[in-house]
């Protein structure tokens, strides 16, 4: 019955010690920002699941790393964005070890197809070239980097960064299915 | 716990870019250790560097606007590829029979140095990238807007 007549869509801290409390506002504007975001975000997952290349994998996740930073980045907390720089700050230094990774495989191998890096023809990949594709896409948006956007479950009103959470699970299984394919 | 202890230590977004920098700096350690890495003679994409073009380092090969034939990873999916090798606007193109620097200028065309990493009819990429370059805008533009 309660759930029938409430309309729990505000957030609302008390201030403990009084009988004080304060809800949470967000405009339209900031919530139609990170609705964009949450489908930008989405169509690049669908993209990094997808693709049979893996400059087109690294481009796709390092697209979910920028439209994560943007959701996060449409909070107007202070906390939440210094939060959201620092993330940002990540995602841009995980760009060097995610396309070094595709460029030592294309260098190694000759080529990007993950087609034809499955089969034996194309030769082994470079431990290297793995293990700095992982790097790059747990600096992209997964754990343990990932720390950050838990703190994002407490911005106010966020229905959007499930999306983070969401993506960062997709790329993270598409990352191991690409590693131990190639 | 030593887990509560990284747990409460990776909590803080402050040492979160320490902690990947660090991370980074000893992959490449170990990628260091790790040289030589073969190179592949059989490159899908070769890349020919012509010091005396007035594009170079960024000659594709070709002139634009006409069919050039250029290698492709699965060539029946584009039967028209090749039709534009380079992606030259006219200023562009009137700056690099002039002179030989547009090279130097890596605005100067789309593309520019991300796809150095390959460039033959990679549609696909030279999409994705204005994609993410506009994704960025995007967020630029309304951070800037709407303030603190």
């Amino acid at each position: 019955m309660l759930a029938i007549v409430s309309r729990a869509e505000n957030q609302v801290e008390i201030v403990f010690g009084t009988d004080a409390y304060y809800g949470k506002e967000i405009s339209v504007d900031e919530m139609r920002f990170r609705r964009f975001m949450s489908i930008a975000c989405g169509l690049a997952c669908m993209g990094a699941m997808v693709t049979g290349d893996l400059f087109d994998f690294t481009l796709f996740v390092s697209l979910v790393g920028i439209c994560n930073v943007g959701i996060v980045a449409a909070v107007k907390t202070k906390h939440v964005q210094n939060a959201a720089f620092q993330y940002g700050i990540v995602a841009l230094t995980a760009t060097v070890p995610l396309f070094g990774g595709a460029a030592i495989t294309a260098a190694t191998t000759g080529t990007l197809s993950m087609i034809a890096l499955g089969t034996a023809l194309a030769g082994p990949v470079p431990f290297i070239a793995q293990a700095a594709l992982v790097l790059g896409v747990m600096g992209e948006g997964m754990a343990p980097f990932y720390a950050a956007k838990a703190e994002m479950f407490r911005a106010p009103g966020a229905p959007y960064v499930i999306m983070c959470s969401f993506s960062s699970l997709l790329i993270f299984l598409r990352v191991v299915e690409v590693v131990l394919t190639i | 716990m030593i887990i509560g202890r990284i747990s409460r230590f990776l909590s803080d977004f402050d040492n979160l870019m320490p902690v990947f920098a660090g991370a980074c700096a000893l992959l490449f350690v170990l990628g260091i250790l790790l040289l030589p890495l073969p190179y592949s003679e059989s490159q899908l994409y070769p890349k020919r560097i012509d010091r005396a073009s007035s594009l170079d380092p960024y000659d594709r090969g070709g002139p634009p606007f006409t069919q050039a034939n250029i290698s492709m990873q699965y060539p029946e999916n584009s039967p028209t590829a090749g039709y534009v090798t380079t992606y030259l606007t006219p200023f562009s193109w009137w700056l690099s029979t002039t002179t030989l620097h547009l090279g130097t200028t890596i605005v100067a065309h789309p593309g520019g140095i991300l796809d150095e990493i390959l460039y033959n009819t990679r549609g696909l990429d030279t999409v994705v990238e204005p994609t993410i370059l506009f994704i960025a805008f995007a967020i630029a533009s309304y951070l800037f807007r709407k303030g603190i």
